[in-house]
């Protein structure tokens, strides 16, 4: 942990020191490289010697080329990173100036103005802090395209190219994200969209199948199992389903259709093991758990407001709360290390959440409520009945709403796992502001289905919430399906669940071995469809942007993982895996994988020898 | 309940308000409670009202955020006529002294078609990729089919393309996103009122969006006029008048045919509020939801795809869905048309949302790619059962003597009932609406899509011959039997606060 935090802090440090020189700065990227031996020499003649071949170009100059092609590269980096701060900073300052509520027209006038070049830099620095650049430009070439012996080589001319396109992108920058069509929100979520799902779409229009295109995505990095598609397919496609009555071809009740909803009531009684019956009054279903969350943060929270969330934390959500209801997150970092007050890693505890609101506090953010995600996404955690009654007695004393996702309550696959649904508890420290979420993605690997629920004893949240059903509605014909589907408990708990289960334990299994063969840490605790591991062990320096590279390499190799930037996740190295997938596909992830270690190994091993010739 | 008038009753009152919407701060919305505290003005304009979501709200709720307070009260004051129905259906074995409803605007005709159609085998595939996330835009399946269907209906002189097609689930959805990705908080779109009033919402939930209306006038005004006829002299007046006082307008909402007037917008027409748009660079969202749903074909409907060059095709946006012209309103499949990629874009975006299952883009794609089956069952038995109840509901009105607009086109007809308001008022709009609700017959309000002139009523003809014939009956009982209307209100006025300044 020490080396990541030493990585983390060294790229800030030089920003000032070397954005405004110019030339080649021999300021490498990490000093734990700079250890010095005998072979960078050799190394160094080698990279001459192939590029000779092909530019003929004087040695010297060459040899500055190349060393002004990588310092550059750094130093456009730091540029970025330089520049991103002083927007920041531009933006703190303009957010802080004191409300001015009775101003004369000129000064109203120039606040306007102020306020538009707010808008762009803000739309700026969503760029950059998204990553957009390296989502567009970083992923065609890899190192991969070389040849195997000339990686050295490769590498400096990967950077120029790198470089150019990056330069590119610059310039592009308004052109590709200030649409004249659209509103400055309208804009941010393009460019969300653009930076952050440009994997997804890649992965679309090339996924990997096992007979039409071996060649294609695998992804890991999306959360869905596919494990049981054979048993949902046949259970979908028993005659049951396909009822049809004019009912569910016309406007239904806004909170859905009232079989489904005293359904869910009852199958959550059942799974959750709640100790009284719950009520259907309190359910209220919309198309997906995301907009169930976008809609609960929207009633709960006015735009700017925030949730305390736990990170390392599924992504996902940060979409739910952004992109329409504009409410804002405030992390709970948690240490991978473990401490005097934790007993694993990344362990949530009341101390860190009260520090959290108290520095939020001071920063002036008002904070509504916390966000627990339990089976936790990406940890694989599960919150013990004590630590969930702490985490709610925090919530009261601060009179904070609590929304629990429990999205993955039945897909805790060990059996020596106690899940503990906050519906299970006997009493709750603070009904009225308790809100669960539940739906069929996960635990039923039916994402496509795009259903959610909510879970509440509070009827004007209930009432609230219900608005949404205007926007988010399930079709009839699919309520009807879910309410088959929650009703057949013999079905799931005979075959379903069993077979479910033992499938994603053999895929655990067989991937946590893997990683054990590979020497790599990872958390997992038998819940959940993913593995969180670390690879800092394969980033030099261990750093978000090296940690991104890292994730192009694996894109470049046909496979998708998430990285733990994605995550808000405070040390880098840490990736996410999902293993809910068919032994075969998982297999020839496992190899891309391996080949994709391997091939960084080599590099970090060719570039530490490199940078001592520098000096 | 989607379609429900007293949803509409929420929509924008006519207060305009001082110029203090201009929102400096574009990124929050302050701007909601801002408008809470705004007092209505006295002087009425005739031309133009900008809408008020929020007008008459008031409450504070220790749980809720400030917004959430409104949107519960949106909740709260939907429900008062709609739950008194939602008790007391009718149901011709069950509970035959039931309310009829001829409010929401849904087709009850054609189950029989569709039932039988959507049981057919083609439809009950199931397989693995329907069934996980998909991409957010819709299956490319569903797109491709949904630009073939539109470039044959619409009669699009090229092809459209499945990659201007965004699926999801339901108009509304279509609305509130373009609303939240076209507007800043507390910006406006034009919209020819009577409209749709549900759309207030549609618009204003997530997106913050307020609708202008432009009001159109029951008088034929000269020759080759038609009454509520819009015009771009109204429409520059509108926007003219939003503008001076400091309302940011960004776009102008059609809906063709028009709801609730039954209206068509002929193609000459269509290009000039095109032109006016592109000349003041407004989006135009442009709502054909029941473009199939002409039933006289002598009227000559035209789409906008029709048209042979658009002034401004990166800011028109077409949406369409199967809930009128399908008769499937529970469904929830809609779907935009855009030229625009970073419109396109940004709703696909805002489709997390708004999704739709896998399994029902599948049967809608088998749906839309029958053309057999639309054009030689569905369309032709459509059109002339639509064509049967409204002929029926004609009658009946002629009978009573009641003036009413409908040219051939959607579920409804936009009835005059002013002779029974001896004040002309909205309180005795709404009181006559209340006895219809008393004597079991569920109608809207004139008010309720934010017509100017009190008495406008709108019957919604396409029910089942029993239920309509029900319905007329006691719509006639209520007519003959007391008139004019003027006493006192029944006891559960409390309930909608949104007519209390009227």
């Amino acid at each position: 942990m020490d080396e990541t935090r030493d990585g983390e802090g060294e790229v800030f440090p030089n920003i000032s020191a070397d954005s405004s020189s110019a030339g080649p700065v021999p300021v490498p990227f990490s000093s734990v490289n700079w250890s010095g031996s005998s072979q960078p020499v050799e190394a160094k003649t080698k990279a001459q010697g192939m590029s000779h071949q092909s530019d003929v170009l004087p040695c010297d100059q060459l040899r500055d080329q190349v060393i002004g092609n990588q310092s550059s590269h750094t130093q456009l980096m730091e540029t970025l990173l330089h520049l991103r701060q002083t927007v920041d900073d531009c933006i703190t300052q303009l957010m802080t100036r004191p409300p001015q509520l009775d101003l004369p027209l000129e000064e109203q006038r120039h606040n306007q103005a102020t306020g538009e070049q707010e808008a762009f830099l803000r739309r700026v620095v969503n760029l950059l802090q998204s990553g957009a650049m390296w989502g567009l430009g970083l992923q065609a070439p890899h190192p991969t395209l070389g040849p195997r012996d000339d990686a050295g080589g490769g590498q400096q001319a990967q950077l120029s190219r790198q470089l150019d396109q990056l330069v590119y992108q610059l310039s592009h920058l308004e052109v590709a994200f200030v649409s004249r069509d659209l509103s400055n929100h309208g804009t941010d979520i393009s460019a969300f969209e653009r930076s952050k799902f440009q994997d997804f779409k890649t992965y679309q229009g090339d996924k990997y199948h096992e007979d039409k295109n071996t060649m294609g995505f695998i992804n890991l990095g999306v959360s869905e199992n596919k494990l049981c598609t054979d048993l949902m397919t046949e259970r979908l496609s028993r005659s049951d389903m396909n009822h049809l009555e004019d009912a569910l071809l016309q406007y239904s009740d806004q909170r859905g259709q009232p079989f489904l909803r005293e359904e869910v009531a009852r199958f959550l009684t059942y799974y959750c093991k709640s100790p009284a019956r719950l009520d259907p009054e309190n359910v209220v279903v919309l198309s997906g758990c995301c907009s169930v969350f976008s809609a609960l943060a929207t009633v709960l929270c006015d735009p700017g407001e925030a949730l305390l969330t736990p990170t390392p934390f599924f992504g996902g959500l940060v979409v739910g709360s952004y992109l329409y209801s504009k409410v804002e997150l405030m992390p709970v970092h948690l240490d991978s290390e473990i401490t005097d007050g934790s007993a694993r890693p990344f362990q949530l505890t009341v101390d860190k959440l009260e520090q959290a609101l108290l520095e939020a506090t001071l920063k002036g953010k008002k904070v509504r409520g916390l966000l627990l995600i339990n089976p936790q996404n990406p940890l694989g955690d599960v919150y013990s009945r004590d630590s969930l009654e702490e985490y709610l007695e925090f919530a009261k004393r601060y009179n904070l709403h609590v929304i629990i996702d429990e999205m993955y309550m039945l897909s805790v696959f060990d059996d020596s796992v106690t899940f503990h649904s906050v519906l299970s508890m006997e009493s709750l420290p603070d009904p009225n502001r308790t809100h669960v979420i539940w739906g069929t993605s996960k635990d039923f690997g039916i994402s496509g289905f795009r259903f959610g629920a909510l879970y509440t004893h509070n009827k004007e949240v209930v009432s609230a919430v219900s608005c949404f059903g205007f926007l988010s509605g399930i079709s009839g014909i699919t309520q009807y399906k879910l309410c088959r589907l929650l009703q057949d408990r013999e079905w799931i708990d005979k075959v379903y669940l069993p077979t479910n289960h033992s499938r994603l334990k053999a895929a655990h299994r067989y991937i946590t071995n893997k990683l054990k063969a590979l020497k790599i840490p990872f958390l997992s605790r038998g819940s959940g469809l993913y593995v969180w591991m670390n690879l800092k062990e394969y980033l030099q320096p261990c750093t978000f942007e090296e940690e991104l590279l890292l994730h192009h390499r694996f894109l470049g190799n046909k496979l998708i993982l998430s990285p733990g930037k994605t995550y808000m996740c405070k040390e880098p190295g840490w990736f996410r895996l999902v293993f809910s997938d068919k032994p075969l596909p998982l297999k020839l992830a496992m190899h891309r994988f391996y080949e994709v270690l391997a091939e960084q190994k080599r590099d970090l091993r060719v570039k530490q020898l490199e940078d001592p010739q520098k000096e | 309940m989607f379609a429900l008038p007293e949803k509409e009753s929420r929509a924008p009152s006519t207060c305009p308000g001082p110029a203090s919407t201009q929102d400096l701060d574009s990124n929050c919305g302050d701007g909601l409670e801002r408008e809470c505290s705004r007092k209505p003005d006295q002087k009425l304009p005739e031309l133009y009202g900008v809408g008020d979501p929020t007008a008459g709200f008031s409450s504070n709720s220790s749980h809720l955020s400030s917004r959430g307070g409104i949107i519960k009260w949106f909740w709260d004051s939907a429900e008062a006529g709609y739950r008194t129905y939602h008790m007391d259906e009718y149901d011709e074995d069950k509970n035959p002294s039931g309310i009829i409803n001829l409010g929401t605007s849904e087709n009850k005709l054609c189950f029989d078609l569709l039932s039988k159609r959507l049981s057919q085998s083609d439809m009950l595939r199931v397989e693995p990729a329907l069934l996980q996330y998909p991409d957010w835009r819709g299956h490319l399946f569903l797109r491709e089919e949904v630009a073939r269907f539109l470039s044959f209906y619409c009669k699009s002189p090229a092809p459209l393309h499945a990659e201007n097609v965004v699926v999801l689930n339901g108009c509304a959805s279509v609305f509130s996103a373009l609303a939240t990705v076209l507007c800043e908080v507390g910006e406006a779109f034009l919209i020819p009122a009577p409209y749709y009033g549900a759309i207030t919402q549609h618009v204003c939930l997530y997106g913050n969006v307020r609708l202008v209306s432009v009001y159109l006038d029951s008088e034929v005004t000269g020759p080759d006029t038609r009454p509520f006829q819009l015009t771009v002299e109204k429409l520059e007046m509108a926007l003219q008048g939003a503008n001076s006082q400091g309302i940011k307008v960004k776009g102008l909402i059609l809906i063709n045919p028009q709801n609730p007037l039954g209206d068509i917008y002929s193609p000459a027409e269509l290009q000039e509020f095109l032109e006016f748009a592109k000349r003041h660079e407004l989006h135009v969202m442009v709502d054909e939801v029941y473009m199939l749903s002409v039933f006289e074909e002598s009227v000559g409907y035209r789409s906008v795809l029709s048209l042979e060059r658009l002034p401004d095709p990166q800011r028109t946006h077409v949406m369409w869905a199967t809930s009128k012209d399908f008769g499937m309103s529970g469904l929830r499949f809609g779907t935009l048309y855009t030229e625009n990629r970073d419109v396109a874009t940004a709703v696909a975006s805002l489709c997390r949302y708004h999704g739709l299952s896998g399994l029902v883009q599948h049967q809608m794609a088998q749906l839309l790619r029958d053309r057999d089956w639309i054009n030689q069952v569905y369309l032709p038995e459509n059109h002339a059962r639509l064509k049967a109840a409204h002929t029926y509901v004609e009658g009946e009105l002629r009978a009573l003597g009641i003036p009413f607009l409908s040219r051939g086109a959607g579920f409804f007809i936009w009835a005059d009932l002013r002779k029974y308001l001896p004040e002309g008022s909205f309180e005795e709009e709404r009181r006559l609406w209340r006895r219809f609700l008393d004597h079991k017959v569920l109608v809207s309000f004139g008010k309720a899509f934010e017509c100017k002139e009190p008495g406008w009523f709108r019957l919604v003809f396409s029910d089942k011959a029993h239920r309509l014939c029900l319905g007329m009956q006691r719509v006639r009982q209520v007519l003959e039997g007391k008139s004019p209307v003027a006493e006192d209100p029944p006891a559960c006025q409390t309930q909608e606060p949104r007519d209390r300044h009227r």
